[in-house]
């Protein structure tokens, strides 16, 4: 049965399809293009802030199959017609910011989470700096690999899944 | 007002090193600690994850 969270987003060229229950949270597409994965907007997929082309490079870049896309003239009517604009958005941010209170908005606390077998997932306010003292660009989330063999350090790029990361303490 | 914004800070072929205004939930959303700072494992040899006990220095963890 088709998970009634799932979303779909056009440029009338192509159509992203979002599957939230896929996310493993790599964070890959904000890290690349967050001037269309943006999860700090509503709704959090803007597809005119990038070309078609860099869209579909950073979609082919999901680790998983929570973003995927098609081309509009491959899709039939009934696919087409479920491009619609959504009000109840549902962002990969709010997979993990179900408790968030309004005093951590206050304090601005960044919610650090240990993923079951998978990255460590960070929302809220925050800095990153690697070992040399450079800050990354600052986002709104990001996760870091906690398997060791991402290909993208210190970020998670999916890679626990290939490899069967386990972490035994859970 | 004191700026204590979280900081992540990478540490070379080691852990990452977490201070200032954070909270560390387990999976299950139960909270581990908001004290910090904290080193969690990079490299996924610990065998106290989500905590770093140098397990990097024996594996020659790089990245």
């Amino acid at each position: 049965m088709e998970d009634p969270r799932n979303r779909q987003y056009t440029n009338g060229e192509i159509t992203v399809f979002w599957k939230p229950s896929k996310c493993i949270h790599a964070t890959t597409c904000f890290r690349e293009l967050i001037e269309v994965f943006n999860p700090g907007r509503r709704p959090w997929v803007n597809m005119d802030g990038a070309s078609t082309r860099k869209i579909i490079e950073v979609v082919k870049k999901c680790p998983t199959q929570a973003l995927e896309w098609k081309y509009n003239k491959d899709m039939d009517e009934q696919s087409l017609a479920a491009n619609v604009t959504y009000k109840d958005e549902v962002t990969p941010e709010t997979l993990t910011s179900q408790n968030k209170s309004p005093e951590q908005d206050l304090h601005k606390t960044a919610r650090v989470k240990v993923m079951k077998n998978g990255p460590i997932v960070v929302d809220g306010h925050f800095e990153v700096s690697g070992a040399d003292g450079n800050k990354f660009r600052s986002v709104v989330m990001t996760s870091f690999c906690r398997c060791g063999g991402s290909k993208s350090m210190p970020f998670c790029d999916g890679t626990h899944r290939k490899i069967g990361f386990i972490d035994t303490n859970e | 007002m004191e700026d204590n914004t979280a900081q992540f800070k990478v540490i070379a072929n080691g852990p990452l090193q977490v201070s200032g205004n954070f909270e560390l939930f387990d999976s299950e959303g139960e909270i581990i600690t908001r004290q910090g700072p904290v080193f969690l494992c990079r490299c996924g040899m610990s065998a106290d994850k989500p905590f770093c006990d140098g397990s990097h220095k024996k594996s020659g963890f790089r990245g």
